[in-house]
C-alpha cells in the first residue's frame, strides 16, 4: 500500500485507486463523505450510536462492493443507497422486536390524517435556514420510522413513489398513504413549534 | 374529501399524475376551497423540507471513525484470498505429466506388442515391475502369464517409494 497523498484527488480517481486496493484512497473518500452518510443514517434511525454503526457498516460494504460501482450515479449517491438499505434492514429487525405491526399502524393512520385540521398559515414562513433545519429535525424525530423513512426518501433523496416502493418493499399505495400522513403530521408539528415560539 | 381524492392531490403536487388527470385536479382545486387549502399545506411542507435537511457531523474523530472501518476491512480481507491460485506450471506438473506418461506407455506397449515375441518368451512366466519413464514417475506391473498389465503414477514427492528406476524382474 502506498503512502500517496490523496487529498487533492477527485472522487473518481479515489474510487479507481481504492478498487486497486489502495486503502488510503478509500480513507480519503470516507473522510470526505462520512458526514453525509452518517446524516442519512441518523435521519432514518434517529439514534446517534446506531447511525454511527450503520454508517461504518455502509463504508465497509462499500469497500467490499467497489467492483460493482458502475459510475452511473455519483459515488455518494451509491454509498447513500447502501446506507439506506442497511438502515431499512436495521429498522425491520427493530420492528420485529416491537409489538405493533405495520398493518396496525397503517389502519390507525388511515383515519388520523383526515382528522388533522389543515394548517392554513405557513408555519415556516420567515424562518432563517438554520432555524428551519432545527425545526424540521425536531419534527422528524416525532414521526414513526415508517413514515419518516418515506418522507426522507422522497424529500431528501428525491425518489419517486415507484422507487420508494421498490426500496422499502411495499406497494405504491402504501408509499402514497405514508407520505401523505407524514406530511400532514409534519405540518401540524411545525405549526405547534411555531406556536410555542410565538407564546 | 375522501382518501383517494387526498392522495390524488398529493400526486398532483409531486408531478406523479398523467397530464389529463393533472388538469382535472387543477380545475378541482380552483373551485373547491378545501382542496385548495390542503394542497397549499402540502406544498408548504414540501417547500420547507426541500434543501432543509439538518446538517449533521459524525460525533467521532476522523481517526476513531476510520479505525473501526479499517480494522473490519483488514479482518475481512484474508477471506477473499482463501482459494490460492494454482500456477500453470503446477497444473502442468500435476495433470499433463501423468497424461504424457500414459501416452508414452501406450506407445511402448504398442511397439512391444507388434514385435516378434521372442524376448517375451524367455521370461513369459515372470511378472515384472518396471518404470517406463523415470522422469514421469510412472510404474508398470506386467504379468505375461496372467496377461495383466497395471500402470500407476506417483507424485514427484513420493519418488523414494518407487521401487526402481530400471526395469526389474521379480522372480
Amino acid at each position: 500500500m502506498s503512502d500517496k497523498n490523496y487529498s487533492s484527488s477527485d472522487d473518481e480517481s479515489l474510487v479507481k485507486a481504492a478498487r486497486k486496493g489502495e486503502l488510503a484512497a478509500f480513507e480519503e473518500l470516507v473522510f470526505r463523505h462520512r458526514d453525509k452518510i452518517y446524516a442519512r443514517a441518523f435521519s432514518m434511525t434517529r439514534h446517534e450510536e446506531d447511525a454511527v454503526d450503520l454508517s461504518q457498516e455502509a463504508w465497509i460494504k462499500g469497500w467490499q462492493r467497489l467492483g460493482q460501482f458502475q459510475g452511473d450515479s455519483s459515488f455518494t449517491t451509491w454509498m447513500t443507497r447502501i446506507c439506506i438499505n442497511l438502515c431499512l434492514d436495521h429498522l425491520r429487525r427493530q420492528k420485529k422486536h416491537r409489538a405493533d405491526s405495520i398493518e396496525e399502524m397503517d389502519d390507525e393512520s388511515g383515519g388520523v390524517e383526515r382528522q388533522i385540521p389543515v394548517v392554513a398559515v405557513n408555519p415556516t414562513a420567515g424562518l432563517e435556514r438554520a432555524e428551519l433545519r432545527q425545526k424540521i429535525d425536531a419534527a422528524l424525530g416525532q414521526l414513526s420510522a415508517e413514515h419518516r423513512t418515506v418522507l426522507v426518501l422522497h424529500e431528501f433523496e428525491d425518489l419517486e413513489y415507484k422507487e420508494i416502493a421498490k426500496t422499502v418493499g411495499c406497494s405504491m399505495g402504501t408509499v402514497m398513504s405514508r407520505l401523505f400522513y407524514a406530511r400532514r403530521k409534519m405540518a401540524a408539528l411545525l405549526a405547534e413549534l411555531k406556536n410555542e415560539k410565538d407564546r | 374529501m375522501n382518501q383517494e381524492q387526498q392522495l390524488k392531490l398529493q400526486s398532483f403536487l409531486d408531478g406523479e399524475l398523467p397530464e389529463s388527470e393533472a388538469r382535472e385536479i387543477l380545475a378541482w382545486t380552483q373551485r373547491d376551497s378545501a382542496a385548495a387549502g390542503l394542497l397549499a399545506e402540502l406544498r408548504n411542507t414540501r417547500a420547507a423540507m426541500a434543501k432543509s435537511e439538518p446538517h449533521l457531523s459524525v460525533p467521532e474523530t476522523r481517526e476513531f471513525f476510520w479505525s473501526k472501518i479499517q480494522r473490519e476491512i483488514r479482518r475481512l480481507e484474508p477471506s477473499k484470498k482463501t482459494a490460492p491460485e494454482i500456477s500453470i506450471f503446477a497444473a502442468l506438473r500435476r495433470f499433463l505429466f501423468p497424461a504424457g506418461a500414459l501416452a508414452a506407455l501406450v506407445m511402448i506397449l504398442h511397439f512391444r506388442g507388434s514385435t516378434p515375441a521372442t524376448d517375451n518368451l524367455a521370461d513369459a512366466d515372470t511378472p515384472t515391475v518396471e518404470t517406463t519413464l523415470a522422469s514421469t514417475d510412472a510404474t508398470t506391473y506386467r504379468d505375461a502369464s496372467e496377461g495383466t498389465t497395471l500402470v500407476w503414477f506417483s507424485p514427484a514427492a513420493d519418488n523414494s517409494l518407487v521401487p526402481s528406476k530400471k526395469p526389474t524382474a521379480i522372480n
